[in-house]
């Protein structure tokens, strides 16, 4: 049993934990909900060791506990696996597994054979079918967070802390995932699991925590709450509509695509795309569903000119004419924006202010002869800021210092500045908070009612049938299924999506 | 929402001390490597000899060369990427500038478009290598490195190409002398005219990268390259800038060294690299990419001109200067993570 006992911890003036007091109980999964910034990550730095409490006390079975690093929250037991995965690419799946803590033959050098086998009894105990002498860089993301979490248990773990461990991965990786944490949860390992993915919390939960402004406003069985319920805790008020689509009448064809095609390099991850055609109308919102690899994310890459123009071919018309885009900045000029897939590595210059990120696409409309022109900088930022709501203390804030919700507001109005006629948002929802969704999605619809036309590639079902009007369903690089917002349902999508288009009857 | 952005405190606390010393760290530095040489310097008739006009004088001139390479240097840094062959493209371009006044005959604008251009080619060359074909600043730097010595060698014949002065044929116009060795009067005091090249450089670059698009292109690049282009920055063109734009600016250094020293030799420039890298990393600028000032590199370079300085008037040995020059620069990279951290 792991006892939460008046944690505070604060950031110079910044609150992060407030009397946080809770009890999660031996072998059962524990999961830990919450916008961003309501003190999740902080709360499971202090149970993991990299954060010490300004106040109060952890006890596991009775007794206080403090650690002073993460090594030693591992000694007593305790594991992380983090959204970033803490692997060495170069190295085996064996060798991951067992780093520092390899077995030694009598010379101290590293006795290859017995931590292989050690390894593989490890895999096999939690039912992975992974070959141990493949390299780790050659393994999906899924597979990688399965070889994490032998990893800890190498390290012998019995509380294992599992920080947003979905986001990455497909429907069956997430299958697979589950499987092992019921394995885990019945060999008596506690589990502590952190999600904004509320449908995922309500299958594999036993308890349900949550967390607001640094506060622990409740925990619940799994059995005696709804999502709604806990939807209304995370964000302290009635959430009466998460989707807000104001239906626009669609205006005129702004964007035409006709036969795209990608063959990316050999060693690319991305896959190719095939015989791709859209069209999308001002005002309208197409989206594009599809399984992890399904290739939502090359489409969009491939009209955005991020591929370089001898790896694509196909035509792309914008309004009426054709146009050649060679690179992002081309398309750009030509009216069309995207918020890419991952935030942290795509989107951000993490150096930078809220004002310098903001202006990053469109500082030629803030500067003369080549010289930026601060203050009207800092004007339209302010301006930005205000018109979609961004929490920051300012144009001159670090980026780096607002909750994920907000960077990818200013992402969004990064976009929005160079005033474009198409708009391409690949998972722009992923890893932000409900709350933070909803305006998300107000944005989206005020954005589509003011004439653009906007592509979203979502992984998330039940926000693609909320917000657009048509769904491209995607299968292995093809476009398997369009469909029209009145008809389209969870089941629909999914079954295009895994390529039983045929086999449907509607 | 307010604009926070001028709003400075001014109440003088610990925290704010700290702050202070950590923003100015490399003034701070400075100021105390001044005031321990001043204490150290020999006196010549009563006089202290390194706070002489003069030997003050001499350590901006030294700082001067280094420190207009290192600008350049600062700019490829800033975008993380770093350049190590300008020492040779320096011995390149000095050989270039002696070839084409002592044998070619060359005027001196003529010999100066040729020089530039040298340099220019060389940097295009580090650029569109490392961007179009994808390898490593480090490795086509290092290539360049070769190359340029070994085509200032081949072009000065294995000998260095002495300048002498003078309007018959086989002389060097006295202008380039005036131009890139001279001293101009400035309020009765001889001022080297290096020191108006390295100003001027500073001055011009630091308005470039704070002020102009492209400066905040060459941060932004630095800072997240994917994210930069994905936001439609040119960032191959950016980073093609900064290495050519460093070519330029060892071409002007290498006219400064051939006048000072009165020749053009292959063997010039050795190491130059190295300390131009030095002055970068001591005025604060990361080698990751995405942070770093032109006025920290002009602060690095007169620290590690005050050094040479103040160990030459002690006849300190030469080895014991490389030894405590590569102490401090650990040292200024020790601070700086306390101060990121």
């Amino acid at each position: 049993m792991i006892e939460f006992v008046n944690l505070c911890k604060r950031f110079h003036a910044t609150v992060a934990l407030e009397d946080v007091r809770f009890v999660v109980q031996t072998g059962t999964v524990h999961a830990l909900v919450g916008e961003n910034g309501a003190g999740k990550s902080t709360l499971m730095k202090i149970l993991s060791g990299a954060y010490q409490p300004d106040e109060g006390t952890i006890t596991i079975d009775g007794s206080s506990v403090r650690f002073h690093s993460p090594a030693d929250a591992l000694d007593a037991g305790i594991g992380i696996i983090h959204q970033e995965l803490n692997l060495i690419p170069y190295l085996t799946v064996a060798e991951n597994i067992m780093l520092g803590k390899e077995s030694m033959t009598r010379f101290r050098l590293v006795d290859r054979k017995t931590s292989r086998r050690r390894a593989k009894t490890l895999l096999d105990s939690l039912g992975l079918a992974i070959d141990p002498h493949r390299l780790v860089g050659s393994l999906r993301v899924g597979e990688q967070q399965l070889v994490e979490i032998a990893k800890a248990l190498a390290a012998n773990v019995r509380i294992l802390i599992l920080d947003e461990p979905t986001s990455a991965l497909s429907d069956t990786e997430i299958e697979n995932l589950f499987a092992v944490m019921d394995a885990l949860r019945s060999s008596g390992v506690t589990l502590i699991y952190i999600s904004h993915k509320l449908n995922e919390v309500f299958r594999m939960a036993d308890t349900i925590t949550v967390l607001r402004d640094g506060r622990c406003v409740g925990t619940w069985p799994r059995q005696e709450t709804t999502e709604q319920s806990i939807i209304s805790h995370m964000v302290g008020r009635e959430l009466t509509d998460l989707f807000p689509k104001t239906s626009v009448e669609p205006g005129e064809e702004v964007l035409r695509v006709e036969d795209l095609s990608t063959h990316p390099h050999q060693f690319d991850e991305r896959r190719a795309i095939r015989n791709i055609s859209l069209t999308l109308r001002r005002g309208e919102i197409l989206g594009l569903a599809g399984l992890m690899g399904a290739g939502r994310t090359e489409v969009l890459e491939a009209i955005y000119g991020a591929l370089s123009a001898h790896q694509r071919e196909g035509a792309v018309f914008m309004r009426d004419q054709t146009v050649k885009i060679n690179s992002p900045g081309e398309a750009i000029s030509h009216g069309i924006a995207m918020v890419p897939e991952d935030r942290k590595v795509q989107s951000l210059v993490h150096q930078m202010s809220v004002r310098e990120n903001t202006t990053l696409s469109n500082l030629k409309a803030f500067s003369r002869f080549g010289t930026v022109d601060r203050r009207r900088e800092r004007e339209a930022t302010s301006a930005e800021i205000k018109r979609l709501s961004i929490k920051t203390s300012g144009p001159s804030a670090n980026i780096d210092s607002l909750s994920g919700g907000n960077q990818q507001k200013v992402v969004l109005a990064r976009c929005l500045l160079t005033h474009p006629d198409v708009l391409l948002l690949d998972e722009p929802t992923r890893g932000i908070d409900v709350g933070a969704k909803s305006e998300i999605y107000t944005l989206m619809s005020s954005i589509a009612a003011g004439g653009t036309g906007i592509i979203m590639a979502s992984s998330e079902l039940p926000e693609l049938l909320a917000m657009c009007d048509r769904i491209l369903v995607m299968h292995e690089g093809r476009v398997s299924r369009e469909i029209d917002a009145s008809e389209a349902s969870q089941v629909a999508v999914m079954a295009a999506a895994t390529g039983q288009v045929d086999q449907l009857v509607s | 929402m307010t604009t926070g952005e001028d709003i400075k405190r001014t109440v003088i606390s610990p925290a704010s001390i700290l702050a202070f010393v950590a923003r100015f760290q490399s003034y701070l530095v400075l100021l105390l490597i001044v005031i321990i040489a001043a204490i150290l310097s020999p006196e010549r008739r009563g006089e202290n000899v390194f706070l002489g006009s003069s030997n003050l004088l001499n350590v901006v001139r030294f700082a001067s060369e280094n420190g207009i390479i290192a600008i350049g240097m600062t700019l490829v840094i800033i975008t993380a990427g770093i350049d190590l062959s300008v020492g040779s493209v320096l011995a390149l371009c000095a050989v270039t500038a002696a070839y084409m006044m002592m044998t070619q005959d060359a005027n001196l604008f003529v010999t100066l478009i040729t020089v530039i251009a040298v340099g220019l080619t060389a940097g295009l060359a580090n650029g569109i290598i490392s961007t179009k074909l994808r390898i490593q600043p480090f490795i086509v730097t290092l290539a360049m490195m070769s190359i340029a010595r070994g085509a200032a060698s081949l072009l000065a014949d294995g000998y260095a190409i002495p300048l002498a002065y003078g309007d018959g044929e086989g002389l060097a116009p006295p202008a380039f002398r005036r131009l890139f060795g001279g001293n101009v009067m400035l309020f009765d005091v001889k001022v080297p005219v290096q020191v108006f090249y390295f100003v001027g450089v500073a001055l011009i670059a630091s308005f470039v990268l704070n002020r102009t698009r492209f400066g905040r292109h060459v941060y932004a690049v630095g800072g997240n390259e994917t994210a930069s282009r994905l936001s439609g920055v040119n960032t191959d063109r950016v980073k093609i800038a900064v290495y050519a734009i460093t070519g330029v600016l060892v071409a002007i250094a290498a006219c400064l060294h051939a006048a000072l020293v009165s020749q053009g030799s292959h063997i010039d420039g050795q190491g130059y690299e190295l300390n131009a890298i030095a002055a970068v990393v001591i005025g604060g600028t990361n080698l990751m990419g995405g942070i770093g000032t032109i006025g920290g590199t002009f602060i690095g370079a007169l620290i590690l001109s005050v050094l040479d300085n103040i160990l030459g008037l002690r006849n300190v040995q030469s080895e014991y200067q490389a030894i405590l020059k590569g102490l401090i620069i650990v040292l200024a990279v020790v601070l700086q993570r306390k101060r990121s951290a």
